[in-house]
Order: C-alpha cells, then structure tokens, then sequence
C-alpha cells in the first residue's frame, strides 16, 4: 500500500464518518443522505481495490484511470444537484401553499373577531 | 351574482387609498379583496385602518402566488366571477364592466383587458411593448391563442377557471402563463378593449434591463411549459 492509497482510504473514511455524523445529528435527512453516501461507498471502493477502477478503464475505454474517476464525480454531483433542485422546488411549493393557508385563515379569524365584537 | 374584484398589492402605500376609492365610485355593488403580498410600506396599515377586506400574507410570495390566493379566498366564499385589477392605478375601474360582460354572458371563461385594440391611453415603453410582442407570437405558436396584451393584470375569471386557478396558477411569469395554461385546459379566453393609465405612485418593478431579460426568458419558459403538459379537450 502506497502512501497516496493511505490517504484516499482515509480521506473517504472520514467522508463517510461526515454524512453518518450529521444524520445522527439530525442536520440531514436520510432521504438526501442516500446520494451522498453512495458516492462516498463508491469513493472508499476505488480507494481500497485500485484494480476496480483499472478493470472499469479497462471496459469502458477511457484512455487514463484518473479522467474516470473525475467522470464519475461529476455525474454523481450532477445528480446530487439535481434531485437538490427538484426538492427546493417541491419545498418552494409548500411554503407557498402554507402561506396563502395561513394568510386565509388569518382574515377568517379578523373577521369572525370583528363579528363576535359587533 | 357575487363578484370579488382581487388587488394584488406590493408596497403600494401611495396608490392604494386612491384605487379603492375609485372602485367603490364605478362600481358599489361588487367585494374587493387587496392581497398585501408582504409589503415593507405601511399598505396593510392602510387596509386595516380603512376596514377594507384584505389578505396579508406572512411572506412575500411574488404577484403568482398572492394573486392565487385570492382565487382561493374567492372559491371558499363561493364568487361567482373573479376580476383581477393592479394596485397601482393602471387599471381603471370604469372598464371592469367592459371586462366582466363577456364573462358574465358565458361567452368566455376569461376575458383580458387590452390596451392595444384601441391602442388608446397609456401604451407603455417600446421596449415592453416589442417583449409583449415576442411573448403574444409565442403564446399563439404554443397553444393559439390570439391575445395581444399579454402581460396585462386587469382580467375576469368565470367560476370553474377560478376554481382552477385556485388550485393551479403559474407562479413564475404568471400573466402570459396562466393564458396558456387556461386555453390548453379547455378554457376559453378572449380580449376585451381597455384604455389603461400610466401608473399614479411609486415604482414599477419594470426597467430596461428586465424588459430585455424578461422578453428573452418568458417565450421560452412559455415553450418548456407547452412540452411539458397536454392539451385537455374543451370544456362545455
């Protein structure tokens, strides 16, 4: 095992220990957590077994080991800010539709104040 | 027949007081509703001072969303035609009736208030005009619609398009947007001549910047909506 091995075990370990800390924390719902831990599984894989991601060059026909590995990071963030995305706007259309619910039932309330004072 | 006429209102502290006193001279028998969407001024002061029926919503939801909720407020207190005017005196209360007639007589499901059919009164910017344009040819191309001021906000619903307006209404560009979604649902809408005024107080949210940007993003936001939904069958 050479040094720069060492370190990318590490590094993902503590990748991982990062996602895991803050689902204890309750800073981050299992829901979203998924991605990110998949990425880091998959992070702590080539690191640990290098001849995977020689066989993966191997298939897929990449020319060098390292442009695959950057391949592979980009597509998971794509994907990760993606599906980010489609949850703000599904958080966007929530808070919109408690908003004009509430702001409904607000002027209900002032009005059935202003009866009950009449 | 119960009409809610919805004022949208965003900081309008110097227009309001006028508009509303308007509206009750040109016409006493219909409700109005001002949905304050978060204004920093002192409009709600304003509302509740004067005892006017108002919405006040918590946070600032842009003018699709509070213009929705007064849909919504309309269909919980059963109203049988919605008429959307602006705030800021645009909009004159004298042609609510001219808006409210083709609606009124089941001719139409929506009626636009337009200033370009007379092309009388206040016709705005070049530059605004060229985007209103842009986005009526697309709006034709996307589901054929022919309506020439688009952007316009003095509008009257029918019953069953306020009861979908309630429950879907575009938030992002919501004037030209709810054209396309109203007509591909089977809703029928139409334009009626206006004559519009240039506004009384304070600040458009409009300069020449956001024309040209809003002129370039609309036509094709109004397209991805189009590839996104399917045309539903007339309603009868």
């Amino acid at each position: 095992m050479d040094k720069l091995q060492i370190a990318l075990i590490i590094g993902s370990v503590l990748y991982l220990a990062v996602i895991f800390w803050l689902l204890k924390k309750n800073k981050m719902s299992i829901r979203y957590s998924l991605l990110w831990l998949a990425s880091g599984a998959v992070m702590l894989l080539f690191a640990c077994f290098p001849y995977l991601a020689k066989v993966l060059r191997a298939i897929t026909g990449v020319q060098v080991v390292s442009n695959l590995i950057f391949l592979l990071a980009i597509v998971f963030m794509l994907i990760i800010l993606l599906s980010l995305t489609s949850a703000l706007s599904a958080l966007v259309d929530k808070v919109k539709r408690l908003t004009q619910a509430n702001a409904l039932l607000e002027e209900r309330v002032r009005r059935l104040e202003k009866q009950q004072q009449d | 027949m119960k009409i809610l006429v919805i004022i949208p209102c965003y900081n309008e502290e110097e227009n309001l007081e006028r508009v509303v006193a308007r509206l009750q001279k040109e016409a006493p028998q219909v409700d109005f509703l001002i949905v304050n969407d978060c204004s920093t001024d002192s409009s709600a002061a304003i509302c509740k001072a004067n005892g006017w029926r108002f919405l006040d919503l918590p946070s600032n939801l842009g003018i699709g969303g509070g213009v929705q909720s007064g849909y919504q407020y309309a269909v919980e207190n059963d109203y049988d035609i919605t008429v959307q005017m602006d705030g800021d005196g645009q909009h004159d209360p004298a042609y609510l009736e001219a808006v409210l007639a083709p609606v009124i007589a089941g001719e139409l499901d929506m009626a636009v208030g337009s200033r370009f059919i007379t092309k009388e009164g206040f016709q705005t910017s070049f530059m605004r005009r060229l985007g209103i344009r842009i986005i009526s040819a697309t709006i034709r191309l996307v589901c054929g619609a022919k309506v020439r001021d688009v952007t316009s906000g003095f509008r009257a619903c029918g019953k069953k398009l306020t009861a979908f307006y309630a429950r879907s209404y575009a938030q992002d560009y919501p004037e030209p947007e709810a054209i396309v979604s109203a007509v591909l649902n089977g809703y029928r809408v139409g334009e009626v001549p206006v004559v519009m005024q240039e506004r009384m107080g304070g600040v458009s949210s409009i300069n020449l910047l956001r024309s040209a940007y809003y002129m370039i993003k609309v036509p094709l936001a109004l397209l991805v909506y189009r590839l996104s939904i399917r045309r539903k069958a007339a309603r009868k």
